[in-house]
Protein backbone atom coordinates (compact mmCIF):
# COMPACT_ATOMS: atom_id res chain seq x y z
CA UNK A 1 0.00 0.00 0.00
CA UNK A 2 1.39 3.66 -1.18
CA UNK A 3 0.41 6.84 0.74
CA UNK A 4 1.00 9.85 -1.19
CA UNK A 5 0.62 13.37 0.56
CA UNK A 6 -1.12 16.04 -0.95
CA UNK A 7 -2.75 19.32 -0.12
CA UNK A 8 -6.39 20.28 -0.24
CA UNK A 9 -7.39 23.97 0.85
CA UNK A 10 -4.02 23.98 2.66
CA UNK A 11 -4.68 20.77 4.35
CA UNK A 12 -2.40 17.88 4.04
CA UNK A 13 -4.61 15.03 1.99
CA UNK A 14 -3.31 11.66 2.40
CA UNK A 15 -3.81 9.62 -0.95
CA UNK A 16 -4.28 5.77 -0.49
CA UNK A 17 -5.84 2.88 -1.61
CA UNK A 18 -6.56 -0.89 -2.04
CA UNK A 19 -6.89 -2.79 1.50
CA UNK A 20 -5.85 -1.14 4.44
CA UNK A 21 -5.17 -3.78 7.28
CA UNK A 22 -3.01 -4.86 10.28
CA UNK A 23 -0.30 -5.56 7.83
CA UNK A 24 -0.27 -3.07 5.55
CA UNK A 25 -1.71 -0.15 7.47
CA UNK A 26 1.85 1.05 9.08
CA UNK A 27 2.63 3.40 5.53
CA UNK A 28 -0.76 5.22 6.35
CA UNK A 29 -0.06 5.84 9.91
CA UNK A 30 3.45 7.01 9.46
CA UNK A 31 1.75 9.63 6.97
CA UNK A 32 -0.66 10.57 9.21
CA UNK A 33 1.82 10.58 12.25
CA UNK A 34 4.22 13.60 10.04
CA UNK A 35 0.73 15.08 9.23
CA UNK A 36 0.06 15.43 12.67
CA UNK A 37 3.59 15.96 14.19
CA UNK A 38 3.11 19.53 11.63
CA UNK A 39 0.67 21.12 13.29
CA UNK A 40 -1.89 21.07 11.25
CA UNK A 41 -5.77 21.17 12.74
CA UNK A 42 -7.19 19.71 9.83
CA UNK A 43 -5.84 16.96 8.26
CA UNK A 44 -7.94 14.77 5.44
CA UNK A 45 -7.51 11.34 4.02
CA UNK A 46 -9.08 10.03 0.50
CA UNK A 47 -10.66 6.66 0.89
CA UNK A 48 -12.13 7.17 -2.12
CA UNK A 49 -9.78 4.16 -3.21
CA UNK A 50 -9.92 2.02 -0.89
CA UNK A 51 -11.50 -1.51 -1.31
CA UNK A 52 -11.33 -2.75 2.02
CA UNK A 53 -10.62 -1.34 6.13
CA UNK A 54 -10.61 -3.58 9.41
CA UNK A 55 -8.97 -2.41 12.72
CA UNK A 56 -5.89 -2.24 11.51
CA UNK A 57 -6.66 0.74 9.14
CA UNK A 58 -9.94 1.94 11.47
CA UNK A 59 -7.20 2.32 14.54
CA UNK A 60 -5.05 4.63 11.66
CA UNK A 61 -8.44 6.77 11.74
CA UNK A 62 -9.24 6.91 15.48
CA UNK A 63 -5.46 7.53 16.28
CA UNK A 64 -6.22 10.59 14.00
CA UNK A 65 -9.49 11.60 15.47
CA UNK A 66 -7.90 11.50 19.04
CA UNK A 67 -5.05 13.36 18.40
CA UNK A 68 -7.30 15.99 17.00
CA UNK A 69 -9.65 16.70 19.36
CA UNK A 70 -8.26 19.42 21.16
CA UNK A 71 -7.87 21.11 17.89
CA UNK A 72 -9.60 20.02 14.90
CA UNK A 73 -11.11 17.38 12.60
CA UNK A 74 -10.11 14.66 10.83
CA UNK A 75 -11.95 14.36 6.58
CA UNK A 76 -12.35 11.18 5.02
CA UNK A 77 -13.43 11.24 1.51
CA UNK A 78 -15.27 8.78 -0.43
CA UNK A 79 -15.15 6.13 1.51
CA UNK A 80 -17.49 3.02 -0.32
CA UNK A 81 -20.06 1.78 1.33
CA UNK A 82 -18.96 -1.50 3.34
CA UNK A 83 -15.60 1.40 4.78
CA UNK A 84 -18.50 3.81 5.73
CA UNK A 85 -20.28 0.89 7.30
CA UNK A 86 -17.56 0.29 10.08
CA UNK A 87 -16.60 3.73 10.44
CA UNK A 88 -20.35 3.50 12.19
CA UNK A 89 -19.46 1.10 13.88
CA UNK A 90 -16.76 2.23 15.60
CA UNK A 91 -18.35 5.42 16.60
CA UNK A 92 -16.24 7.37 13.68
CA UNK A 93 -19.82 9.15 12.48
CA UNK A 94 -20.59 10.36 15.22
CA UNK A 95 -17.89 11.86 16.03
CA UNK A 96 -17.44 15.07 16.44
CA UNK A 97 -13.78 15.17 15.32
CA UNK A 98 -14.49 12.99 12.61
CA UNK A 99 -15.84 14.37 9.25
CA UNK A 100 -17.09 12.64 6.59
CA UNK A 101 -17.34 13.78 2.73
CA UNK A 102 -18.94 12.59 -0.48
CA UNK A 103 -16.29 14.30 -2.61
CA UNK A 104 -12.91 16.27 -3.05
CA UNK A 105 -15.01 19.25 -3.93
CA UNK A 106 -17.25 19.45 -0.69
CA UNK A 107 -14.20 18.52 1.33
CA UNK A 108 -11.90 21.69 -0.01
CA UNK A 109 -15.72 23.55 0.56
CA UNK A 110 -15.52 22.83 4.35
CA UNK A 111 -11.37 23.34 4.85
CA UNK A 112 -11.64 26.88 3.49
CA UNK A 113 -15.12 27.70 5.42
CA UNK A 114 -13.56 26.66 8.61
CA UNK A 115 -13.51 29.11 11.28
CA UNK A 116 -10.10 30.72 11.96
CA UNK A 117 -8.63 29.68 14.95
CA UNK B 1 -0.75 -22.77 1.12
CA UNK B 2 -3.11 -26.13 1.02
CA UNK B 3 -6.15 -26.57 -0.10
CA UNK B 4 -8.33 -29.15 0.74
CA UNK B 5 -11.77 -30.63 1.00
CA UNK B 6 -11.38 -33.89 3.06
CA UNK B 7 -14.50 -32.83 4.69
CA UNK B 8 -18.07 -32.75 3.11
CA UNK B 9 -18.95 -28.87 3.11
CA UNK B 10 -15.35 -27.84 4.74
CA UNK B 11 -12.36 -25.67 2.79
CA UNK B 12 -9.42 -25.61 4.52
CA UNK B 13 -6.55 -22.99 4.38
CA UNK B 14 -3.13 -23.72 5.86
CA UNK B 15 -0.90 -20.33 6.11
CA UNK B 16 2.14 -19.08 8.05
CA UNK B 17 0.59 -16.98 11.32
CA UNK B 18 1.87 -13.79 9.38
CA UNK B 19 -0.45 -10.06 8.79
CA UNK B 20 1.17 -10.63 5.94
CA UNK B 21 -0.85 -13.20 5.01
CA UNK B 22 -4.17 -11.78 5.69
CA UNK B 23 -4.97 -10.80 2.27
CA UNK B 24 -4.55 -14.30 1.33
CA UNK B 25 -7.26 -15.83 3.94
CA UNK B 26 -9.49 -12.63 2.81
CA UNK B 27 -9.60 -13.96 -0.47
CA UNK B 28 -10.16 -17.49 0.31
CA UNK B 29 -12.94 -16.73 2.55
CA UNK B 30 -14.50 -14.11 0.29
CA UNK B 31 -14.64 -16.59 -2.54
CA UNK B 32 -16.00 -19.46 -0.88
CA UNK B 33 -19.00 -16.79 0.93
CA UNK B 34 -19.23 -15.81 -2.74
CA UNK B 35 -19.64 -18.86 -4.20
CA UNK B 36 -22.14 -19.71 -1.12
CA UNK B 37 -24.07 -16.85 -2.87
CA UNK B 38 -24.03 -14.86 0.12
CA UNK B 39 -24.88 -11.34 -0.04
CA UNK B 40 -21.93 -8.74 -1.10
CA UNK B 41 -22.42 -7.21 2.29
CA UNK B 42 -22.25 -10.04 4.37
CA UNK B 43 -18.76 -11.46 2.37
CA UNK B 44 -17.55 -8.11 3.18
CA UNK B 45 -18.55 -8.99 6.92
CA UNK B 46 -16.97 -12.63 7.05
CA UNK B 47 -13.86 -10.83 5.40
CA UNK B 48 -13.16 -8.41 7.95
CA UNK B 49 -14.43 -10.67 10.74
CA UNK B 50 -12.07 -13.28 10.08
CA UNK B 51 -8.88 -10.87 9.51
CA UNK B 52 -9.85 -9.52 13.01
CA UNK B 53 -9.61 -13.31 14.19
CA UNK B 54 -6.78 -14.20 12.21
CA UNK B 55 -4.75 -10.71 13.45
CA UNK B 56 -5.30 -12.06 16.73
CA UNK B 57 -4.20 -15.29 16.24
CA UNK B 58 -0.97 -14.39 15.15
CA UNK B 59 -0.51 -11.94 17.25
CA UNK B 60 -0.50 -14.57 19.87
CA UNK B 61 0.90 -17.33 18.18
CA UNK B 62 3.94 -18.66 19.50
CA UNK B 63 5.76 -18.13 16.31
CA UNK B 64 5.26 -17.23 12.80
CA UNK B 65 7.14 -20.75 11.64
CA UNK B 66 3.67 -22.13 12.17
CA UNK B 67 0.74 -22.87 10.67
CA UNK B 68 -3.12 -21.20 11.16
CA UNK B 69 -6.01 -23.27 9.81
CA UNK B 70 -8.82 -21.59 8.39
CA UNK B 71 -11.84 -23.66 7.53
CA UNK B 72 -15.30 -22.74 6.11
CA UNK B 73 -18.28 -24.41 6.65
CA UNK B 74 -21.42 -24.32 5.44
CA UNK B 75 -25.21 -25.87 6.79
CA UNK B 76 -28.17 -25.25 5.62
CA UNK B 77 -28.56 -22.62 8.63
CA UNK B 78 -25.14 -21.00 8.79
CA UNK B 79 -22.07 -20.21 6.57
CA UNK B 80 -19.22 -20.44 9.39
CA UNK B 81 -15.56 -19.51 9.62
CA UNK B 82 -13.14 -21.59 12.04
CA UNK B 83 -9.84 -20.31 12.81
CA UNK B 84 -8.19 -22.44 14.69
CA UNK B 85 -4.18 -22.18 15.95
CA UNK B 86 -1.76 -24.31 18.04
CA UNK B 87 -2.07 -23.67 21.81
CA UNK B 88 -0.75 -20.44 22.31
CA UNK B 89 -3.44 -18.84 22.47
CA UNK B 90 -4.67 -16.07 25.03
CA UNK B 91 -7.92 -14.54 24.98
CA UNK B 92 -8.41 -10.76 23.20
CA UNK B 93 -8.33 -8.06 25.41
CA UNK B 94 -10.21 -5.69 25.64
CA UNK B 95 -9.05 -1.89 25.06
CA UNK B 96 -7.62 -0.90 28.86
CA UNK B 97 -8.85 2.79 28.37
CA UNK B 98 -12.09 3.97 26.43
CA UNK B 99 -9.80 6.62 24.28
CA UNK B 100 -7.41 4.07 23.33
CA UNK B 101 -7.55 2.56 19.85
CA UNK B 102 -6.82 -1.15 20.30
CA UNK B 103 -8.93 -4.17 20.98
CA UNK B 104 -11.47 -3.30 18.44
CA UNK B 105 -10.92 -6.85 16.85
CA UNK B 106 -13.15 -8.82 19.08
CA UNK B 107 -16.29 -5.95 19.20
CA UNK B 108 -16.13 -5.68 15.30
CA UNK B 109 -16.35 -9.30 15.13
CA UNK B 110 -19.14 -9.30 17.31
CA UNK B 111 -20.68 -6.14 15.85
CA UNK B 112 -20.46 -7.82 12.16
CA UNK B 113 -20.92 -11.57 12.78
CA UNK B 114 -24.64 -13.01 14.02
CA UNK B 115 -22.21 -15.83 16.11
CA UNK B 116 -19.11 -15.59 17.23
CA UNK B 117 -17.56 -18.54 20.24
CA UNK B 118 -13.90 -19.36 21.09
CA UNK B 119 -13.58 -23.00 21.98
CA UNK B 120 -10.40 -24.35 23.33
CA UNK B 121 -9.23 -27.94 22.69
CA UNK B 122 -7.66 -30.64 24.86
CA UNK B 123 -4.54 -30.30 22.74
CA UNK B 124 -4.82 -26.86 23.69
CA UNK B 125 -5.58 -25.24 20.42
CA UNK B 126 -7.87 -22.42 20.11
CA UNK B 127 -10.71 -22.25 17.49
CA UNK B 128 -12.75 -18.72 16.95
CA UNK B 129 -15.94 -19.80 15.19
CA UNK B 130 -17.75 -16.93 13.16
CA UNK B 131 -20.99 -17.46 11.93
CA UNK B 132 -23.12 -15.34 9.43
CA UNK B 133 -27.35 -16.72 9.11
CA UNK B 134 -27.61 -17.69 6.28
CA UNK B 135 -31.23 -16.12 4.17
CA UNK B 136 -30.73 -12.77 6.30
Amino acid sequence: MNVTVDKIGGAPLLETQGEIDHGSCAPLQLALDAALEGGNDVVFIDLRKVTYIDSGGLSVLLSGVRRLRERGWLGVIGPNHNVKRLLEIVGLLVDSSFRLFDSMEAAEQAVLERAPA
Amino acid sequence: MTLEGEQVGCRRLKVKAETAKLAEVRDFVGQVATEAALHPERVFDLKVATSEAFANAVEHACSSAEDLEVCTRVSPRLFMVEITDNGCFRPPTLPRQPDHPRGLGLPLMVALMDEVSFTRAPSGGTTVRLAVLLGT
